[in-house]
Parts: C-alpha cells; sequence; structure tokens
C-alpha cells in the first residue's frame, strides 16, 4: 500500500454487442492496486465483475466488446496498448487465474513444457535453465516432488494441486498484478483455505497486487484489504474490507451479507436458527437496466424520491449512516475513503 | 455448467415472482414450439433456405407429376427423335422420340419415391437399433452394433447388388436394397447421439420420478438425439438419389421403359457426343437434387445446434471452442466472458 | 443409534457399499482396482427431520444421496426405505417408492429437460404414477406446485431456457414435489446458484419442509448452508460417514478431527475473526478413493494420528454431545481390527 499504485483504473465502462441489444456491462468502474495490496471485487453473476478484468487484459472478443477508460499498469495504459505489447505484457505484467484450472492447462502437453514455454516466452532463457526455474515455482507453490511433478500432465494431478501449477504460472514471470477470478471456487474448503495461504505467502514476498474477484464473501473476509461491491455493473460500495463487511452501507451488500447463512450463528431459544433475509429478485440483465438506482427495483428501503430516477454518485459514507462505532475511528489521510453509491442516508434497515 | 445447452436468449424473462391470488391453473400447452424456431433459425440461413425451396418445388413436381409432364413418359415419336432443346422440346428428345423433359419430370417421383421409402427404411430401423444399442449397452450394444459393422463393412453397392440378386430388380427393392445399406449409418448416429444424452441430468432426474425406460426414450431421449439424426437423413436422401441412379445405371434398379434419372443416365450415356442432353437434363436434376439435400443437410445441423442458436443472433460465431459457457440466462455478459476466459487462459 | 424405534426412522442404511470397477478391462477383466464411493455407510435418517450431509468432493456423499434412491444400484448392505428394502424391490415397489422420494439435482441448467416445458416437466410424475387424470386437472395441479415453489403459473408454457438458474431450480424442487413424497433428497441443490438466490432456495426448502412435513437429507459441500437448514449433521470422508449428530453440537464442538479441520477452513465474512481464525491446515490431498488407507482412512491426513489407527477401522460411537457419533479412536478404540490377507491389507473382515 505504498509507492505507485500498480493499477490504476478509471473510468472503465465496457458495452457488449449481444443478440437482445447493446449491454452497458460495466459503468464507470475506478479503483487502483496498490503494490502488496488485495482488492477483492465482490458480485454476482452477471454483475459485470469478470468482464471488467478481462476488458483490462484486452480478453474480451473486439467484435462484440467496446471497452473505454483509462487503465494504468505501472503507467502504461492497457486499453490503448498495441496488441503485441500487451501480449509482452500480460505474463511479466499480470498473471491470470481462473477458476477452471483445466482451462487454463493444456490437456496433451506436460506441466514442465507448459512452465517452460511460459518462461522462455517473455524472457531469453535457456531450456534448462527454465526448467530449473520452472521446477523452483512449482516448489514454492507447495507442489510435492516438483521434479517429478514437472514430467506429469494435468489429468494426474487433484484440482487444488492443478491450481497450484496455474498460479505457478501466472507467477513464472514475477507479475506486478495477480488477477484471481474465482480462483478457489470449484476447490473444496480445506484445499481453498491452502491456496489462500500461498497466495498471501506470495504476495508478501513479492508485492505482488492481487485482485481478487469472487462472490464469497467469507473468502474476502480473509483476503482482502479493500473490497469493491458490484451490482449492474457499477461500483456499489467501496472501502476497506472492515468498513464494508461490518458497516455496509449500500442495502445491497447488507442484503448480501444477510443472506449468507452463518456457520457460528447461534440458535434462537427453541433452538431455531432465524430465517436468513434474502434480496428478492434479480439482478437486472446488462440490457435492460433500470433508469434510476441499478439496485432500485430489488431495494427494500426506497428512502429517496430520486432512487427511481437517478443514479446516486458514489459518495463518501457518513460513519454515522454507515452505523460506526466509537472505535472505528477516522484516521484522516492514511486510510480508504467507505464510499457506498446509495440515496439512503438512514443506517439501519435492510 | 458441464455440457449444458446454452441457453437461447428469451424475449424477455421477466421476473415471475410468486403471484397469489391469480389463476393456480397453468396451461400444459408451449408457448412457442420449438420446430418453429428451428424453422425460422433456418430461414435465416440464405443456402439452406434456398435449396429448401427447390427441393419443396422438386418434390412438388414430382407429385403432380402428370399435370406438369407435357407429354407421356413413353410417348414414342420416331420421327421427332434425338432432337436438339427447342421451345416444343425445352430439353430435346431422346433416341425413341420421347420427350426429355417430361421424362426427367416423371423420373423425379421415381427417384424421389426410391430415396424417400430407402431412407425412411434407414432412418426407422437404424434409428431403433442405435436406441436400443445406446440405451441398454452392455450386451443388447455388442450384439447389434457388430451386427451392423458386418453390413457396414460390406461394399455398398456390392451389398445393394447382392439384395437385388435375391430379390430381384425393381424400384421397390432397390429401396429395399439401399435402405439396408444405410442402415448401419443411421444406428451409428443415433447410439452415438443416444450415448451424450443418456447421461444428462434430466434423464436421470425423470428416472427418479419414476418414469419407465420406455417413457425415457420416447419422451427424453430420443427428442433430445433427434438433431444428428435429422442431420443424416437429409444428407442420406441426398445419397440414395444416387445410389438409385448408380443402381439403375448398372440396369439393376428401375426397369425400361419406366423413367427413372439414373437410367435415362444410362441410357444416355451412348449418345454422349451425338445428343448431350440426353444424358445432361437428368445428371443435372440428379446434381441439383442432391445439392440442395446435402446444403439443407448443412442448414439444419446449425439451426438445431443449441450452440447455435445462442450465436447466430448477434455476436456470430466468436465462441469458438468454448462450449462450456453455460451461464445464467440472465447474464449477458456471462457468455462473452466464458469466451474470452476461454480463448485467453491458454496462453 | 439403535435407542429409536423403528418407526421414527424413514431411510436407513445399513453397511452400504457402492464400489466402481475403474480402469484396466483387461481380456479377464483384471488389472482394474475398485473405486469405493460408498464404503460401508450406517445411517438412520428419522421422519421429519433435515439431515445434512457435508464432504469435500469425491467423498461420495453424491453416490450415497443416490443409492439411497436405488439411482445408483449399491453394491453391498442394505437401504430400507419406511421399513421396506430398497434393494429388492420390485418393479412396482419401486415406482412407488421413487413417488415418495424426490430429489433435487444440482445443476438447474441439465436437470431441465431442454425441449419439454416447465408444465411438461412439473406434470410428469403425475402421469407416470397417475395421480390427477385428464389433462385439466393436471394442469391445475401444475398451477399449485408452480405457486408452491414461488413461481407464476402463468410460465409453465415456457423452456427452461428462459428462466434464471434460480428459477429454474424452484422448477425442479416443484418436478421433485409433485409425486407428494415424504422424503426430499437434495444433490448440491444450491451449489450452482448466486448467493443471494443460494438464500431464497434454502429459504424455501425449510419452508416446505415444514409446511409439507417433509423428511429431507440436504447434500452439500457448503457447511455454513448445511449448519443452517439442518437437524443434523453428517460427515462424510472418503466414502463413510466419520461424524454425526445435531447440527448446533457437530457445528460447534464437532469430535472428530476431519471435521474439527472442514469447519475450521470455512471462511467467515467478518474480516476481525477471519483473521483471528485458527485454521487447521490438512497437509495433502484426499487420497484416491480406489486407494483407501487401511485402519482408521483419516490417518493419513490426521494431526492427532497414533497407534490404533493404523490397526483398527473405527467405527461411529458415542462422543460429545448426546446423539452425537465419531469414528474415531481419540474418543476410545472401537472398530474393526484390520485383517491382513497375503494380497495386502483389507479394512473389511
Amino acid at each position: 500500500m505504498s509507492g505507485d499504485p500498480v493499477l490504476e483504473v478509471e473510468d472503465l465502462r465496457v458495452r457488449l454487442r449481444t443478440p437482445r441489444g447493446p449491454a452497458e456491462v460495466v459503468n464507470g468502474l475506478s479503483y487502483t492496486v496498490g503494490a502488496g495490496e488485495t482488492v477483492a471485487v465482490v458480485g454476482e453473476s452477471g454483475s459485470g465483475k469478470s468482464v471488467s478484468v478481462l476488458a483490462l487484459l484486452g480478453l474480451l472478443p473486439a467484435r462484440v466488446a467496446t471497452v473505454t477508460g483509462r487503465a494504468l499498469l505501472q503507467g502504461e495504459d492497457l486499453l490503448t496498448m498495441p496488441p503485441e505489447r500487451l501480449r509482452q505484457v500480460r505474463g511479466p505484467g499480470a498473471g491470470m487465474v481462473f477458476q477452471d484450472p483445466m482451462t487454463s492447462l493444456n490437456p496433451v502437453l506436460t506441466i514442465g513444457r507448459q512452465l517452460v514455454e511460459g518462461i522462455r516466452a517473455h524472457g531469453d532463457v535457456s531450456k534448462s535453465a527454465a526448467r530449473t526455474r520452472a521446477a523452483e515455482l512449482l516448489r514454492e507453490v507447495g507442489l510435492p516432488d516438483p521434479e517429478k511433478a514437472l514430467d506429469r500432465y494435468p489429468h494426474e494431478l487433484s484440482g487444488g494441486m492443478r491450481q497450484r501449477v496455474v498460479i505457478a504460472i501466472a507467477l513464472s514471470n514475477s507479475p506486478s498484478l495477480l488477477i484471481a477470478d474465482e480462483a478457489t471456487t470449484a476447490l473444496d474448503v480445506t484445499v481453498q483455505a491452502q491456496i489462500i495461504d500461498l497466495v498471501e505467502k506470495l504476495q508478501a514476498e513479492h508485492g505482488t497486487g492481487v485482485i481478487w474477484i469472487t462472490h464469497d464473501l467469507g473468502v474476502v473476509a480473509g483476503i482482502a484489504d479493500r473490497v469493491l461491491v458490484m451490482y449492474g455493473g457499477r461500483c456499489v460500495e467501496d472501502g476497506t474490507v472492515d468498513d464494508v463487511l461490518e458497516r455496509p452501507a449500500h442495502p445491497y451488500t447488507r442484503g448480501l451479507l444477510g443472506s449468507l447463512p452463518d456457520l457460528a450463528a447461534p440458535a434462537g431459544p427453541d433452538g431455531e436458527v432465524p430465517e436468513l433475509t434474502t434480496v428478492p429478485g434479480l439482478p437486472p440483465p446488462p440490457t435492460d437496466l433500470p433508469p434510476g438506482c441499478v439496485f432500485w427495483p430489488r431495494c427494500p428501503v426506497r428512502a429517496d424520491p430520486r432512487c427511481e430516477t437517478e443514479q446516486p454518485p458514489l459518495a463518501v459514507v457518513s460513519r454515522a449512516a454507515a452505523g460506526a462505532t466509537a472505535s472505528g475511528a477516522l484516521e484522516e489521510g492514511s486510510r480508504l475513503p467507505h464510499r457506498a453509491a446509495t440515496w439512503c442516508t438512514e443506517g439501519g434497515q435492510g | 455448467m458441464t455440457g449444458a445447452p446454452v441457453p437461447e436468449p428469451g424475449n424477455s424473462p421477466d421476473t415471475p415472482a410468486g403471484a397469489p391470488g391469480t389463476s393456480p391453473a397453468a396451461t400444459l400447452r408451449p408457448a412457442r414450439p420449438q420446430w418453429r424456431e428451428t424453422l425460422s433459425l433456418l430461414l435465416h440461413n440464405p443456402t439452406a433456405a434456398v435449396a429448401g425451396v427447390l427441393l419443396l418445388l422438386i418434390v412438388v413436381v414430382a407429385v403432380l407429376d402428370d399435370t406438369f409432364a407435357p407429354e407421356g413418359a413413353n410417348d414414342i415419336s420416331v420421327a421427332d427423335r434425338l432432337q436438339s432443346p427447342s421451345w416444343s422440346h425445352p430439353f430435346g428428345t431422346d433416341d425413341l422420340g420421347r420427350d426429355i423433359l417430361s421424362r426427367v419430370i416423371l423420373g423425379a417421383s421415381v427417384s424421389l419415391r426410391v430415396g424417400f421409402l430407402a431412407v425412411g427404411f434407414a432412418l426407422v430401423a437404424g434409428t431403433l437399433i442405435g436406441l436400443l444399442a445406446g440405451y441398454y449397452g452392455k450386451w443388447v450394444d455388442d450384439v447389434l452394433m457388430r451386427f451392423m459393422d458386418m453390413l457396414f463393412a460390406f461394399p455398398a453397392v456390392l451389398l445393394a447388388i447382392a439384395v437385388l440378386a435375391v430379390r430381384g430388380p425393381g424400384s421397390g427393392n432397390t429401396a429395399l436394397a439401399i435402405g439396408i445399406v444405410y442402415t448401419p449409418i443411421f444406428a451409428r448416429v443415433t447410439r452415438a447421439s443416444v450415448l451424450g444424452v443418456r447421461e444428462e441430468v434430466y434423464v436421470r432426474a425423470s428416472r427418479s420420478v419414476g418414469a419407465s425406460d420406455w417413457r425415457l426414450l420416447t419422451r427424453h431421449i430420443l427428442p433430445n438425439a433427434a438433431p444428428p439424426i435429422i442431420v443424416q437423413t437429409s444428407i442420406s436422401l441426398a445419397f440414395a438419389v444416387l445410389a438409385e441412379a448408380a443402381l439403375s445405371f448398372l440396369g439393376l434398379g428401375t426397369q425400361p421403359p419406366n423413367p427413372s434419372w439414373g437410367l435415362m443416365l444410362a441410357e444416355g450415356r451412348g449418345y454422349i457426343e451425338l445428343a448431350w442432353w440426353l444424358a445432361f437434363f437428368p445428371g443435372m436434376a440428379i446434381f441439383l437434387t442432391v445439392l440442395c439435400f446435402n446444403l439443407l443437410g448443412d442448414g439444419l445441423r446449425d439451426a438445431l445446434d443449441p450452440r447455435q442458436r445462442t450465436l447466430m443472433a448477434g455476436s456470430g460465431k466468436a465462441a469458438s471452442g468454448s462450449a462450456a459457457v453455460g451461464g445464467a440466462a440472465v447474464a449477458g455478459d456471462a457468455a462473452v466472458a466464458g469466451d474470452a476466459a476461454g480463448s485467453g487462459g491458454d496462453r | 443409534m439403535n435407542d429409536r424405534s423403528a418407526s421414527d426412522v424413514l431411510v436407513s442404511a445399513r453397511g452400504l457399499e457402492v464400489h466402481f470397477p475403474v480402469g484396466g478391462r483387461g481380456l479377464r477383466g483384471r488389472g482394474g482396482g475398485v473405486l469405493r464411493a460408498v464404503d460401508g455407510v450406517d445411517l438412520d435418517i428419522l421422519r421429519g427431520e433435515t439431515l445434512g450431509l457435508v464432504g469435500e468432493s469425491g467423498c461420495g456423499k453424491s453416490t450415497l444421496g443416490n443409492a439411497l434412491l436405488r439411482l445408483v444400484p449399491p453394491t453391498g448392505g442394505t437401504v430400507t426405505f419406511d421399513g421396506a428394502d430398497v434393494t429388492s424391490l420390485d418393479r412396482r415397489g419401486l415406482k412407488e417408492m421413487r413417488r415418495r422420494a424426490g430429489m433435487v439435482f444440482q445443476d438447474p441448467f441439465a436437470s431441465l429437460d431442454p425441449r419439454r416445458t416447465v408444465a411438461q416437466t412439473v406434470s410428469e410424475p403425475l402421469e407416470v404414477h397417475g395421480l390427477r387424470s385428464g389433462k385439466r386437472e393436471r394442469a391445475a395441479r401444475v398451477g399449485e406446485l408452480l405457486e408452491l415453489v414461488g413461481l407464476d403459473p402463468a410460465v409453465a408454457g415456457r423452456y427452461p431456457h428462459e428462466f434464471s438458474g434460480g428459477q429454474r431450480q424452484r422448477v425442479g424442487i416443484a418436478r421433485a414435489l409433485a409425486g407428494e413424497p415424504d422424503f426430499l433428497v437434495c444433490d448440491e441443490a444450491i451449489a450452482s446458484l448466486d448467493v443471494s438466490v443460494q438464500a431464497q432456495v434454502l429459504n424455501l426448502l425449510r419452508r416446505l419442509q415444514r409446511q409439507l412435513g417433509l423428511t429431507l437429507l440436504f447434500i452439500s459441500h457448503d457447511l455454513s448452508a448445511v449448519r443452517h437448514i439442518s437437524d443434523r449433521i453428517a460427515v462424510m470422508y472418503l466414502g463413510r460417514v466419520v461424524e454425526i449428530g445435531p447440527a448446533a453440537a457437530v457445528g460447534r464442538d464437532p469430535q472428530m478431527p476431519y471435521t474439527q479441520a472442514l469447519l475450521s477452513a470455512v471462511p467467515v465474512p467478518h474480516p476481525a475473526q477471519e483473521r483471528a481464525r485458527k485454521r487447521i491446515v490438512l497437509t495433502g490431498d484426499v487420497p484416491s478413493p480406489s486407494a483407501v488407507p487401511s485402519g482408521c482412512r483419516f490417518r493419513t491426513r490426521c494431526p492427532y494420528v497414533f497407534e490404533p489407527c493404523d490397526d483398527v477401522d473405527p467405527a461411529l460411537h458415542a462422543a460429545g454431545a448426546p446423539g452425537q457419533l465419531a469414528a474415531c479412536h481419540l474418543h476410545g478404540v472401537v472398530g474393526t481390527p484390520v485383517t491382513r490377507t497375503p494380497e495386502g491389507v483389507t479394512a473389511d473382515p
């Protein structure tokens, strides 16, 4: 969280051509990722969270996607970069880890070959040196017997081990930014814990900035420094992980947190676990966003007349509104602002 | 999200929340039949649409052959023999002075009837065998499919000749012979398709509510396994018309003086330098019909492919190779995100 | 497990095994191993309760759910449904059992036939079991069922692709309920839904369970969801139930080291708690179900492994709160000694 940010995204907009007309999938997203910092992007399917990072790396098909805004990766704008430069940047600049490790690994090539290729594509390294480096990487991500693993094929490894390999490939060029898109969603909780530990350890060692895209608020609580909650292609709330998860200001964030069954929830007097609060209805399709606040049709509060007609800007949340406690006092300057895009000024409810 | 057919975005998936107070009776009739959707997709493909219209014309001509043909098929007029195409005989006349246009039109009904009968036989027999083999597996599969392999291993023409040698020539037997030759193809296509559908969760779901094998086969497996069979039907029709022509050409199919395209081609062969039109017009008829069936088959393949449905409408063929797009029906971006993930991941 | 009268138990498994042959289909069927998906499960599901079945992928929880309904044929042991032996039911008996036991599947995109309308899907059990004669009666019943699961009956004529995941899952639930079952198996029924939709479906299932007096087997890898909906929780590891007990007891004070590790790995959405949380990080991977360790099957990853773990296959026995059972030698060595045969080590007598 010191020095220049690794990534600076400013007013990112993505519009897709779909069979049902143009879809505003991302509508003006701005955030920064500092070195060694983890920014979690949270949202449900259709919120635009995945598209927003795919757009950064130019991974959306140009035929259907129009991307505008600015995205500076260490000062270089990814969005205006020529394709060859972008390809060069993807390895050493930004590594990516997707949900399904099998989509990132070539099933007919050995792990070693894929790692070596990745290493040699971005640097003038001899084959044997690359192989040594590959074994080192596998050791670093905690694969047992890395020398042997180099000659294995992806299907010979378990899901967790495969995801470690993908992380090794993503880290093979020591990127300054690592993007993990639902990287642990397909894994079991015990394996997820191992992977999260691993990423945290590597991050501490290399000072990598991490964008962690997930729908799992539990994972967010453990890994993130900052949280960005997306809904309908917009950031509806952002701030430090403590602010957003403990003092949520947007009705959507509150609804999302309320709909999580709590493992530690005490049973009521009759031994009953209380019913979950839910967010009624469905997220709006990106082709058909409501005119006012994107969350208005599902919002349980709707206190302000502007809700229906005007999209609220992302504004700093007053502490009273967020229900902040005295101990959560604001240390001016150094702390990140806690912002939410809502007309609701009252706390409570939700 | 695996292997699920990519949903075609509906017109407007509204959000039907519980609506207390409304009449609870539900209509069992589909809002919009799927065949209409397939048809509209097919008509959006110009090549297939043209082929379909042409075929329809050919069939209409074949059915109403007597009305369309200016003369009888066997009206011999020695005075008019071997006349080149003219206003009175647009396709010319043959060595016996018969009007070739009339014979091509009348031949259409022979050729197409044999084609439809043959493919109909192969379709029913092959689909049944493939369905049983694919669904029951194990020894049923082994027995049926090894038998099909034996049929398949025979050179097709030889097999047809053998059948005709036993049963004697004639258009009915020609159809039967071609039908037997094509049965293994349908059996294989059906079996492969059934093997995929059989493992679908909805089949298991249906079994879990107590549905019988018969019900599973007829209501769930066959309808969902049908698209490749339909495509195969169209393509086989083309080959059946060709096969009928070939057998008639060899003298084993339709017998003279009845007109059939293959037979006319054979008869015209001897005059190819003297009077090219004798062979040219029946040849063109075969060519056009076969081409149309093939183009229609290709069009059907695309129209029946559920993946195609999402893509044809807007984004073209953007998603190469990433079949597992799945995704939520509401999430317009899910499909594209999945594509990009697929293409970006394997750097 | 023995102190309950038989009439309290709706579904019961004894020594249930589902083994699949794997690999090497050689000429004489040799060379292949055996995948022990379910490997000796004893389980009682009480009338009107919600039993949560948790475990990691590959532990056999789905296979167990399918085997209880004979959707996967058991290779050993018995299953009884309301007193009747499920494994020896004839065609008619099986059909009746399928009416009385419904199943909700994981993937709402794959579990509905894409070529059939919602009404056709939901009315299938009605037709199969002849529950409503006549089209009009069936249509009315379909309407009722759709309302019951929170869908507008007017959508009955639509095809699955026109619905979102949550709505499709509601259709799947309506289908499972059409036969008026006593027992409902939910196999990862919320796993592929969005968070807010998961909560909707969880609430719906809980409401239906109460309203219709259903017995529910809720299979999931999501401990929080299982903890939320269940009266009792059973934990599976490598084809075996290793701990079972009242949800609160298992959730608060797990007795089996595996359950402890599993619970400690579940992230909670409270940053302060998350930072303070002590995770028991298990080393290594789950062994393959085709090479189950002898003795205690958890011993290869267990942090407390000690001498009897190698030699005695632990049985479920009382540990912790009343009604709580764990298969662990830390609570007394109870179980089957490992027999060593010339071919190797087998855990079964």
